[in-house]
Order: C-alpha cells, then structure tokens, then sequence
C-alpha cells in the first residue's frame, strides 16, 4: 500500500514535468524561459528554507551556491562536451550532478564555520562568502601564487566581468521541474523521518538539542550541503538553458529575493517557500507587460484603498474578538469596502487635473507592487503566508467537509 | 557510577570551578545545593560535554568522558534535564518526547512513551498541543519526561524546582524518588535546600565553585552550617 502510494506519487510528479514541458511548448520562447526560470527558483527557494527555515542556519548568500554551479557547469560543458559524443540530457545530468557536488562542497565550507556562528553573525559569513564568490569571478583568469613568486596555477578564464558564453545549450523544461520536485520530495521526507524532528530542533534550541544527543554540528553541515547541492544543481540548469551567463545574474539582489521567498512563503514552511517562489517571480514578469497608462488619481485612490484595508484587517487581527468566523467575515469586509471606498476614490481623485493628467505606464509600477505586496503580507501576516503550515491532502480533506457543512446551515 | 576527580573550569578568566571531585554510586539520588553563581550548572554543563574542563577527569562507568562529544555522552546514558526546562515550545508534547528518544533506534520507543504519559497523565491530555503552551509544571514534567525517554543510567536535573509553586515542587520531588526507585541514578542541583537534601542518599554543598561539605543528605540537614546558610536557621 505505501509502496503503491510512492509509485503513483513518483509517476505523477514525473507527469507532471512534462505536462509542463508539452504546455509550455505551445507559448512563445519568452514564455518558455519564464516557466523554466520559475522552476528554478522553485528548487532554490525550497533549498534555502531547508537551511534557513527549518535548520534555522540563517543565510543569505544562496546566489553563490548557485553560481557556482552554474560556472562549473558551463565550463565544464564549454570544454568537454564536444569531445563526450554523450546525448544532451544524460550530459546535463551528469552536469547537475557535478553542479551539485561543487556546490555542496562550497556548502561545507560555510557550513563549517556556522558552527561557531549564529544568527546575524553566519548571515555576515554567508553574505560575504556569496561576495567572494562573484569577485573570484569577475577577476578570473588570474594567477594563484605566493605573492606572486610561487606560481602554483592559473585559475580558469570564467568570463571576467562579461559573459561567460558559447555554452552549449541543452534546454529540458521538464529536468528544470523534476528538479523542483525532487527537492521538495527531499525536504518533505527529510521532514517525515527521526532526523527531521532534529534539524527542526536545533532550530529550536541547540542546547537543549544538544541535551538530547542531537549531533548539532552534523546535523547543521548537512542541511547546508543538502540546501547548497540542490542550488547548484539549479544553476547547472541555468547555464545550459541560458548560454551565457553573468556575474551580476547571481549578485546580492537574487540571494535577497530567494531569501524574500522563504520568509514570505512562511519560514520552515516547504509549501510556502515552492508558492511564494513561483509568486514572487511571475508577479514582476506579469506586471512588466501591462502597458496600461495609470493615472495619478487612480495610482492613489489604489494606496489609499490598500492602506485603509490594512489598517482594518490589522484592526480585526488585534482589537476585535468575536469567533473565529466573525473575524474572517470581518476581513472579507473590510477588504470589500477599501475596494470600493478605492474605485470611489478613482473618480474623485481623477477629476482633479494635475493628477488624471500624470500618467504612469503601467510596467514601470512593477517594483512598486511588488515591495508594497511584500509589506503588506509582512503587516498582516508577519509569519509567512503559510508559517510553518504544509500543504497535505487530510487538510484540504478538512477545508473541503468544512464548506458542504456550513451550507447546510444556510439553506 | 560517575567519579569527577579535581576539575577545573573556567568561562575566559572567571575560575568557575575549583577542583571539584565527587562521585555518584549506582542506584543513589545525590544533590548538589548552593546559592546562585555557586557553580552548579557549570558542574552539570560539563559532566554533559557541554562545557569543558581545563584540567581533571570525569569517568562514567569506567570510561574517561572528559573529551567526549555532548551527543556521545548522551548514548553513554547521561542525560540531562537542562536548566530553565528548555523544551521546544513551538513542537508538541509528543514531538518533544520523540525528540526524547532521538538517539534510541529500538522498537521500544512506543511503550516507553505509554509509560511516560502514565506518569505524567497531564501530559496525555496534552499530547498534541504546543508544549509552549503548558504550564510551568508541566512544563517541567516534559522536561524530566522527555530525558527519561533516552533511556539515561543517570539522570541530570537542573534545578528541577524552578519558578514552581510549592505543591508542584512537593509533586515533581516525588516523581524525582519514583524515578530513582525504579533504578534510574539521579544528580539533582538545586537551591531548594531542604527538598534536595530530604530526598538525596548524598549530597555536596557548592560554594563559590569548591565544594565546602559533603554528606549524606539527612546529616546535612541538620548540620549547623547549612541551616544558617541555606536552610534559614
């Protein structure tokens, strides 16, 4: 019967990475790009919650793991592939796997430290390792040596600053999303098993932790190689998808944003980090193509509406104590008339001159959304949109008996 | 069971212990009592591996352990109950107490968590709950029923006592002689004075990191010493 529910599970995840590849064919290259990059981000955002969110190990130089696979890859490909004669999708395999290596050895080198460090003190550690990593790269080639009288090698020529280019491209959207899967399977049963409690606990409490003979320091290095291998892997992708790739590609921002995707998904939540990653990237992507002007007015009547549903949806959260299902009726209302005390405002702002004649387009807004969508979740919901909630099928078993019940009681 | 000979342990400069030797014999509850900064936790941090000594030895069972890890000293059967409870108050009681049980890989896990629950039957009531949001008591019996799930030959406490009203300090002492009588061997530090040493086979008073008397527990009851100095006169 397990064994029955893995089969399916591991034929219906495998099904549906090509369900995704066949989809995605029908759209353009563009589209097709997008759909691979989210995939992407899906597996990076899940690894990182592996290490910040469930271990606890707060790091923020993720984007360096992920370049480091990506250039070891490139590289790799850009020397050997020719000669191989190997078919793409068993070369990019093999090239996911060396990602991943190189990457959770990397992963062991800042692992080791963390374990003295913790908290704001590892978050340094990391930012400036993904720092290192970049500056390696824009510097390459170089010579290593002894203050320059040893000469012991040449470190490779990555690209500098520009590209690193020419990579062979192998484009498999649906290794981009089995890969996805295969970490969050990872994780999920990771999770399932006696050591998932422990990585949970030292979270938690390292000392009582250690009072219970969790090995702390192992347990911690492996949550970073695990989380670092999956990234590297992911950045193996992005080089064969891509061709070329940059330095910038993998700059603070990125690790800042998948960071963004775990603690907005909810920390330790594997669920909220694969969400909020396909969210957080298709948001920017979608805005970029509405070419609606904005009006000032509108622009405003929008803040407004928005600030005024916060402050009553927090004023529900903290000051209002009637039952459960008072207080969800009462968001619901609250967001419904800022909607219309908003479209309200549209017409009354937009009769103003000096604001309905200052028109933005509306892709220039993108980042504008998009921080405001960040701060507000972190208003009213500052434990992540799932905190350490997953998704199961008991519990949409649960929602959807709830829903019949209460329209029982209506009619 | 457990011989510390001659310890010495500082945190940077600060001498905390001073040549601190005691022994623990199979089967007994021995205390350890002192006023706060004596020492004693520092004494139970090390005995765990969680805290090393600059010079001395410990030996449990024969076994110098003055350089294991805190995780092997726990599979050796020390386990501690570490001061201020440290549960995991965001997991449940029974993730608590299978976290217990993290180092055991045998089948009895199950029964000796029934066993738990039949002592502690408040923890059964709250078996799914989050264990922050138990009371300071059974908090407590969380904390003693987690350590008791790895199964330890002896038993650490810190301070047992802490922050608890006095019929729950009279209920968690009772359990600490029940534990004992089924063969657990205890080492219990505590500032409650007179609860320590009414329940103790033996018992050490700490002072300013040196251990100033040792007794049986009743002997030092009634010692002059200790009854000006900790037990009120």
């Amino acid at each position: 019967m397990n064994w029955g529910v893995r089969a399916v599970s591991i034929v219906a995840a495998v099904g549906f990475c090509f369900l995704i590849q066949t989809v995605s064919l029908g759209f353009g290259a563009d589209i097709q790009r997008l759909i691979a990059l989210a995939g992407l981000y899906v597996t990076l955002a899940v690894s990182l919650n592996l290490i910040n969110g469930i271990t606890g190990q707060f790091s923020i130089g993720h984007a360096a793991f992920y370049m480091i696979g990506a250039y070891t890859t490139g590289y790799l490909s850009i020397q050997f592939l020719k000669n191989s004669g190997m078919p793409g999708p068993v070369w990019l395999l093999l090239m996911m796997l060396a990602g991943a290596i190189m990457a959770s050895l990397a992963g062991l080198v800042v692992g080791l430290p963390s374990l003295r460090l913790k908290g704001d003190y590892l978050a340094i550690v990391t930012l400036g390792f993904g720092e290192i990593v970049r500056i390696i790269v824009v510097n390459s080639p170089f010579d290593v040596s002894f203050f320059g009288v040893f000469k012991f090698f040449t470190f490779p020529n990555l690209g500098g600053a520009y590209a690193l280019d020419k990579i062979p491209a192998i484009r498999e959207l649906w290794l981009i999303w089995l890969l996805a899967v295969v970490c969050i399977a990872v994780c999920r049963n990771l999770l399932k098993t006696a050591h998932g409690l422990a990585f949970l606990s030292v979270r938690e409490d390292e000392v009582a932790s250690l009072a219970m003979g969790v090995n702390v320091t192992r347990i911690k290095v492996t949550a970073f190689m695990i989380g670092s291998a999956f990234a590297g892997a992911a950045g193996a992708l992005l080089a064969h998808y891509e061709t070329s790739i940059l330095p910038s590609t993998f700059a603070m921002d990125v690790s800042f944003i998948i960071l963004t995707m775990v603690v907005l998904g909810g920390t330790g939540s594997i669920t909220g980090s694969a969400l909020a990653a396909i969210t957080l990237f298709a948001l920017p992507e979608v805005l970029r193509r509405n070419k609606e002007p904005v009006t000032g007015g509108t622009f405003l009547a929008i803040v407004i509406g928005v600030i005024a549903a916060v402050v009553l949806i927090r004023w529900f959260q903290n000051e209002y104590h009637g039952s459960k299902n008072k207080k969800t009726a009462g968001y619901f209302a609250s967001v419904a008339a800022s909607a219309i005390v908003a479209f309200g405002l549209t017409f009354a702002l937009n009769a103003i001159p000096a604001l309905h004649d200052k028109a933005f387009e509306g892709s220039k807004l993108r980042m504008v959304i998009f921080a405001g969508s960040l701060i507000i979740v972190m208003l009213i919901r500052p434990e992540g949109v799932f905190a350490h909630h997953e998704f199961s099928w008991t519990w949409l078993k649960k929602v959807l008996r709830i829903k019949p019940k209460s329209e029982a009681l209506a009619t | 069971m457990l011989r510390v000979e001659s310890i010495n342990v500082y945190y940077g400069a600060i001498h905390a212990l001073m040549d601190v030797s005691l022994e623990v014999g199979q089967g007994e509850i021995v205390s350890i009592i002192g006023s706060n900064g004596a020492g004693k936790s520092t004494l139970l941090r090390t005995l765990s591996g969680l805290k090393r000594a600059r010079t001395g030895s410990i030996q449990f069972m024969d076994q110098d352990i003055s350089e294991t890890q805190a995780c092997d000293i726990v599979s050796m059967g020390i386990v501690q109950s570490p001061e201020g409870r440290r549960i995991f108050t965001n997991m449940s009681v029974s993730e608590n107490l299978q976290l217990g049980a993290y180092i055991r890989r045998d089948a009895g896990v199950g029964k000796d968590m029934e066993e738990v629950m039949q002592r502690f039957p408040r923890l059964k009531e709250r078996i799914k709950q989050n264990a922050g949001t138990l009371s300071g008591g059974e908090q407590q019996m969380l904390a003693i029923g987690r350590a008791l799930m790895c199964r330890p030959k002896l038993l650490l406490l810190d301070e047992p006592s802490l922050g608890l009203a006095p019929n729950l300090v009279t209920e968690i002492f009772k359990i600490i002689l029940d534990i004992n009588a089924e063969g657990v061997t205890v080492l219990v530090v505590e500032q409650n004075a007179n609860r320590a040493l009414d329940i103790a086979h033996r018992a050490y008073v700490l002072e300013t990191g040196r251990i100033v008397l040792s007794d049986t527990g009743k002997a030092l009851l009634t010692n002059p010493k200790v009854k000006e100095a900790y037990l009120g006169g």
